[in-house]
């Protein structure tokens, strides 16, 4: 993922010990390619091969990567080391896909099972990455480095059923007015940091928004069994403070310090409106 | 005696037949679904439900499985070191691409198409009603349905270009091969 992609195809003609040279060292890159990118939150996965668009060379071509070595006494003192050619894909190291379609890149052709498997496993990991201590939280730009939006997509819709299913009365619209709620005010809460100067991106920042999350739906569904009015108040804001908790990191990280207050108090209210749905829907 | 070969070796079939299936049937349950509720369904959390859910296994089916399958594509975002977004695109070689069957890729973008087109009719027919909360419904499967076809439009493009550009480099290196081995010989 983080290949240089910027190293040009070496045309010059080089003398023939150069071109071995570069050989050799084209097929130990091309086997240290296939080592998994270096970020310590992501759950392992299958590496993407290297296909991304700046490349200057496509990778699932097999075809020549080095000029074909020429049988010249060298001309030009060539650079002395010549930039390597790009890696060859990590994906012609790993054998041939079962499909026929060559070397193939492994995504492409995978089984869809693979598929299904990694996109569960990378929800049950941001999960615990945004709403669960651990050792990466101080470093939040890192740790939902794999965002994806269905596990806030779930969320969202369960506390809205939660909620629908604990009113007594118009539960279809408090139904609406729950999901059309947490999703505007998400599009919004990530507007605003944006607005603020900060650095974030608005797919990470709305799947961060969503995971925290979490801790209310829990909320929501024992004020749903228990109608202890008490009781819903004391969970509620326990799962509040948790959620808002789970928020602080990513929210105040990507913005100037001086504004930090002003990114995290909007969170900070959108949960507690919600808090306050809880409560209040009987 | 000799028979004639009646059918020409030019017509084929779907290569994926359930792939399509799979690809088709979706859409086309979220679009039922949703049509059919106002008649019979009056909850509308109901409605909601199943027909974004159904919407979003459309979106996953579409992006992860019958794009790889039937027109050998596939677009994702990831966040580099820099935490900077980066669009990623990826393809099947030229020749793969080219073997790929045409019906399937042709249901596959029609359909694409097709759904979208008709997500905003019925976005119309909301609006003119009125409808603000069926007009959530529409407004998520249709942003859906258009987030797959923009990626999707991406990707075959950068396709495109990458064969374009492995075109030029043969041809450059061809080129400069034969200049190299002209000048040799002399």
């Amino acid at each position: 993922m983080s290949h240089s992609d910027t190293i040009p195809l070496h045309q010059s003609s080089q003398s023939d010990i150069d071109e071995i040279e570069n050989l050799i060292h084209a097929s130990v890159q091309s086997s240290s390619a296939t080592v998994l990118p270096a970020r310590p939150p992501s759950p392992p996965r299958a590496s993407i091969p290297i296909s991304s668009s700046p490349s200057p060379s496509p990778s699932p071509f097999i075809s020549s990567n080095l000029p074909p070595l020429p049988p010249t006494n060298h001309k030009v003192p060539s650079v002395p080391t010549a930039p390597p050619p790009p890696p060859l894909p990590s994906s012609s190291s790993r054998g041939v896909a079962p499909t026929g379609f060559g070397p193939a890149p492994n995504t492409l052709t995978e089984p869809v099972w693979d598929t299904v498997k990694r996109d569960l496993s990378r929800i049950v990991s941001n999960l615990k990455l945004v709403v669960f201590p651990n050792p990466y939280r101080e470093d939040p730009g890192k740790a939902l480095r794999d965002w994806d939006l269905w596990g806030p997509f779930f969320f969202i819709v369960f506390l809205g059923l939660a909620l629908s299913w604990s009113a007594s009365v118009k539960k279809s619209e408090v139904f609406a007015v729950a999901f059309a709620l947490l999703a505007a005010g998400a599009v919004i809460l990530t507007l605003n940091v944006l607005l603020l100067g900060g650095h974030i991106i608005f797919f990470q920042s709305l799947s961060l928004l969503g995971y925290c999350l979490f801790p209310l739906d829990v909320g929501a569904i024992i004020c749903m069994l228990k109608d202890n009015v008490i009781l819903k108040v004391i969970v509620v804001s326990v799962t509040l403070a948790w959620s808002s908790w789970a928020a602080y990191p990513f929210m105040s990280s990507a913005v100037n310090p001086r504004r930090k207050a002003l990114a995290l108090y909007p969170v900070f209210l959108m949960y507690v409106s919600v808090g306050f749905l809880i409560i209040a829907i009987d | 005696m000799a028979s004639v070969d009646l059918n020409p070796t030019a017509v084929e079939n779907y290569a994926n037949p359930k792939t399509c299936f799979f690809h088709v049937i979706f859409k086309a349950a979220s679009l039922a679904f949703y049509i059919l509720s106002a008649i019979f369904v009056s909850n509308f959390v109901i409605i909601f439900v199943v027909t974004v859910l159904l919407a979003a296994l459309d979106f996953w089916v579409v992006k992860n499985v019958s794009g790889r399958i039937l027109v050998g594509l596939r677009w994702w975002n990831e966040i580099n070191d820099l935490g900077e977004s980066v669009w990623k695109f990826e393809s099947l070689d030229q020749e793969s691409l080219a073997r790929m069957n045409k019906k399937d890729s042709w249901l596959f973008w029609w359909t694409l198409y097709l759904t979208a087109a008709l997500w905003i009719v019925l976005a119309i027919f909301s609006l003119i009603r009125l409808q603000a909360d069926y007009l959530l419904v529409i407004g998520v499967c249709l942003t859906l349905s258009i987030a797959n076809i923009i990626g999707f439009t991406k990707c075959r493009k950068d396709a495109k270009q990458k064969i374009q550009q492995f075109a030029s480099q043969t041809i450059a290196s061809q080129f400069s091969s034969t200049i190299q081995s002209a000048f040799s010989v002399v």
